[in-house]
Parts: structure tokens; sequence; C-alpha cells
């Protein structure tokens, strides 16, 4: 008994002098790491928006928006400090915009991603992809933009998350609304379309009928469960309630509601295969 | 031996005779995983080594406090601690350095060079000899990942001093074709390899066992 006592005193006290000194270090380097990531985040800025002279902060969910201003008081355009998952841990990042919501830059803040492998995000060959597309530009993986193959999860993830942050400073800060997926004139029948997923093609059919989607059916899906039952039945669901594309993806399975959403689109754009009466499969 | 100066051996044993990396090959992870550029290796080494000394300190003088059935606890808490002080201080003031190392700097913690040294050596020996120990051995791993490095950043890349542009200097002009086996994880093992066995013919020469 007093044994065990005498162990558990050793460590606490071990412990607590340990904490102690770990609270005092950061007491002293946190200010320098602060002042730093401050500065080096002003250099960014500036070299995005050489005419800066003034910022306004705005946050929304997780995301920071700096909307740019130069001497005259004139938007110049906004800068986004948003986070995203990657294959490893999170990945946080500078997304400049201006103000034609066209990227003008990017900026890897701090990532995890495996050493010569994932951290091909940093690199100017990725990233450069990425400049001068707009809000009005599609931003999809493997079509628009190149996902680096040995890495598609890290890049992957950057592409549909600068697709997103491209797409909520459009919305939020520069008065902009993406253009509505339009299906008024299909004609009735089940729809078929799919796409790629980090793991496998994603099937869906489509059933169509009086200008309406009346069903989405997930018929092929090679996600990852424990994330995929976020996204499915519920994405479903909004699209058949609001009658467009364009819906919510914030559901804990963003990257898996993109893709139903994608299917979806894919299948709309081509033509019906049945006449939606006992289909053809 | 017995006249020879007990700091002495302490120091140099870790250097040359006990050498980490190449002669008992411990703590292989870092010296496979940040030994591409130079620099970094250095770095790793150099955060190594102030790990050890420090670590080596503070067991060697708690060594009568720690009772033996919750050592390894203590010592990695010890360990732990200035490990992350190190990662503190390096992410303040040697940004480059922190952000290149990435992960392998919290994984000092548990690098068996130093919860080897603290198990075999600084809990049973006094605080000077444990200092003096921590010293040669962090040296010797300091050497031992910085001439790596040098071999696969020279190999690999061609450079020296890299891999920030601005100290960068490139070895043979512009049009040379670098060996990129070199700078990928298989030749750090190729490269480990090619160093063992040198290192062997050398003693072997000079007769040190």
């Amino acid at each position: 008994m007093r044994d065990i006592l005498r162990l558990s005193i050793t460590l606490a006290v071990v412990a607590i002098a340990s904490a102690a000194l770990l609270t005092g270090m950061h007491n002293l380097t946190d200010p320098v790491i602060q002042e730093r990531q401050q500065r080096e985040y002003l250099e960014a800025l500036e070299s995005f928006f050489p005419e800066i002279d003034d910022y306004e902060t705005e946050e929304i969910g997780d995301d920071r928006f700096d909307l740019i201003f130069d001497q005259e008081g004139e938007k110049l355009g906004v800068m986004a400090t948003a986070k995203t998952q990657g294959y490893e841990g999170t990945i946080t990042y500078n997304l400049a915009v201006d103000n034609n919501a066209e990227i003008i830059g990017i900026r890897i803040i701090s990532h995890s991603e495996t050493p010569g492998i994932g951290d091909v995000i940093t690199t100017d060959n990725f990233q450069e992809q990425f400049i001068g597309k707009s809000f009005e530009d599609p931003i999809e993986a493997g079509e628009d933009v190149d996902t680096v193959s040995g890495a598609t999860l890290s890049t992957g993830a950057m592409v549909s998350s600068i697709s997103r942050t491209v797409t909520a400073i459009g919305e939020n800060f520069l008065d902009m609304q993406r253009k509505a997926f339009d299906f008024e004139d299909l004609e009735d029948g089940i729809y078929r379309g799919s796409t790629e997923g980090t793991y496998g093609e994603m099937v869906v059919e489509v059933d169509f009928r009086d200008g309406r989607i009346e069903a989405i059916e997930v018929i092929e899906q090679n996600e990852t469960e424990a994330y995929f039952v976020d996204a499915y039945p519920e994405i479903p669901q909004r699209i058949i309630e609001e009658q467009r594309l364009e819906v919510d993806v914030e559901t804990g399975a963003t990257l898996s509601a993109e893709r139903i959403i994608a299917a979806v689109k894919d299948a709309l754009e081509g033509a019906p295969e049945g006449d939606g009466e006992g289909g053809d499969n | 031996m017995s006249a020879h100066n007990p700091y002495l051996e302490d120091f140099s044993r870790g250097i040359i005779r006990e050498n980490p990396v190449f002669r008992l090959l411990l703590g292989m992870c870092p010296v496979l995983g940040v030994t591409g550029y130079f620099m970094n290796g250095l770095g790793m080494g150099l955060a190594s080594t102030a790990v050890l000394i420090a670590s080596n300190v503070v067991i060697a003088a708690l060594k009568n406090f720690i009772p033996p059935q919750v050592r390894i606890p203590c010592f990695i808490v010890i360990i732990a601690t200035f490990v992350t002080i190190i990662e503190m201080v390096l992410q303040a003031f040697q940004p480059v350095l922190y952000e290149a190392l990435g992960v392998f700097v919290p994984l000092i913690v548990v690098n068996c060079v130093i919860l080897g040294r603290a198990e075999a050596f600084a809990s049973k020996r006094p605080v000077l000899r444990s200092l003096v120990d921590g010293i040669g051995v962090g040296i010797g791993f300091t050497l031992a990942l910085g001439i790596l490095a040098l071999v696969r950043e020279v190999a690999g890349q061609g450079t020296v001093m890299g891999p920030d542009p601005e100290s960068t200097i490139m070895l043979f002009g512009e049009g040379f074709e670098p060996m990129g086996l070199f700078g990928q994880p298989p030749g750090a093992f190729i490269a480990l390899g090619l160093l063992l066995g040198l290192t062997n013919v050398i003693f072997k020469k000079l007769n040190i066992k």
C-alpha cells in the first residue's frame, strides 16, 4: 500500500513538474510564434494584393475571410484562411481571390501530409493549376485540375476544399450566384450517371418525371461506410426537397455528399435509359 | 583501461566505439527519415543532442528519487518534456528547420538512443558523467546524421546546404543530373549500408573494437 502511494506520488510530481515547465516555455515561445505567423500572413497578403491598405475580418464557421481594401477603400479581393482534412491531418491554407472571384494565390500554412508524397500540395506545380480559375469555372478533381497519383487523398481534399472556399467567397462577399443546374427541359426517364470516388466509382440512378427529380438511388459505391451513412440518403432527400443540385453539402461527409451530387449531375447530363415505367435494369 | 580518465572515456565512447548509428544501429527512424539534406540531418542531430543532454542530466539527478517500478514512465515524461520544449523553440526561432523536420521532432521522444542512455547509463551514474556521456553520444549521433545526410544530398540532389534556396550551393553546375534514388527513402538504406561497410573497414584497419 505504501509502495503504491509512493509510486503514484513520484509519477504525479514528475508530471506536474513537466506540465509547469512546459507551460512556462509555452508562454515564452507562443508570442514569438504568433508574431511570426502574423508577419508571414501579412507578407502573403502583400504579395497577393500589392495595393493592400487595410483589411476586415469576417468569420463563417471555422473559416476566416479577410476582405482586402486599398487606400481609397476600394475592395481588392478576399483572402480566406480555410481548413480541410487531408490524408494524415488538418491542412490549413490561404486562398487569395480577386474581385472577379478569380484565384490569384494559394499558400499552405500547415499540413502533416506524407513527406515526399502528399506534400506535393505545397508545390508550385500543383498550386498553379488553380490560378486564374474563378467562381464561374468548375473546379473538379481529375477534370479541371489534376490530382497527383499516389497522393489522391491529399490533392483531392485540396481540390474540393478550394472549390468550396471559392464558392463561399463568391456567394458571401462578392454577390455572386452559382448558376443553377437547369433540368427543366429534360425528358422523363431513368438517368444513370457515375463519378470517380476515392476508392472507386459511384453510380446513381435518378428517376425524373414531369420536370421533377422524383427519386435518387445510389446503386454502387465504394465510400468509407462510416462517412457515407451521413451523406446518404440525406443528400438525395435535400436535392428532391429543394429540386436543385446546389444543396448544402455540410453533413459530416462532405466528400461523399459532393460525389453524390456530381454523379446526379452526370446522370442528368446524359440521356435517359428507360421511360421511368418499370425501368430496364 | 582503468588508467583512462572516465570522463574522456565516457565522452569518446559515444562518438567512436559505441557510435549510436554506425556501431549500435540505434535510432534508425530519424536517421533514415530526415537525412535527405545536410542541414536537416544536422538540425535533427542537434535537436536530439539537446534532448539527450538535458534528459541524461535530469534523470541522473533524480535517480534516487524515482522508484525502479515507475522509472520508464518517468523517463518518458522527462524526455517528452524536453522534446516539447525543443519543438516550441524550433517553431519559434527556426521555423524553416521545424517545417523540414516535421513529425520527426515529436518522434524524438521514442528515439531509442535517448531512452537507451537514460536506462543504461544516466539512471546508474552521477550527474557529471551523465552530462559528458550525453554530449558524447549526442555528438556521435549528430556526426553520423550529418555524414549520411551529406552523402545523400550530394548524390541525390547535387547540392549542399539545401533545401533553402538562399543557402543552396549547386556542386556540379546546372546540367548535372543527380541520382534521385539517394534522395528517396530507399536511398537512405543504401547510403547507410555503404557507410556502415566503410566504418567497419576503417575500424578493422585501426583495430578498434
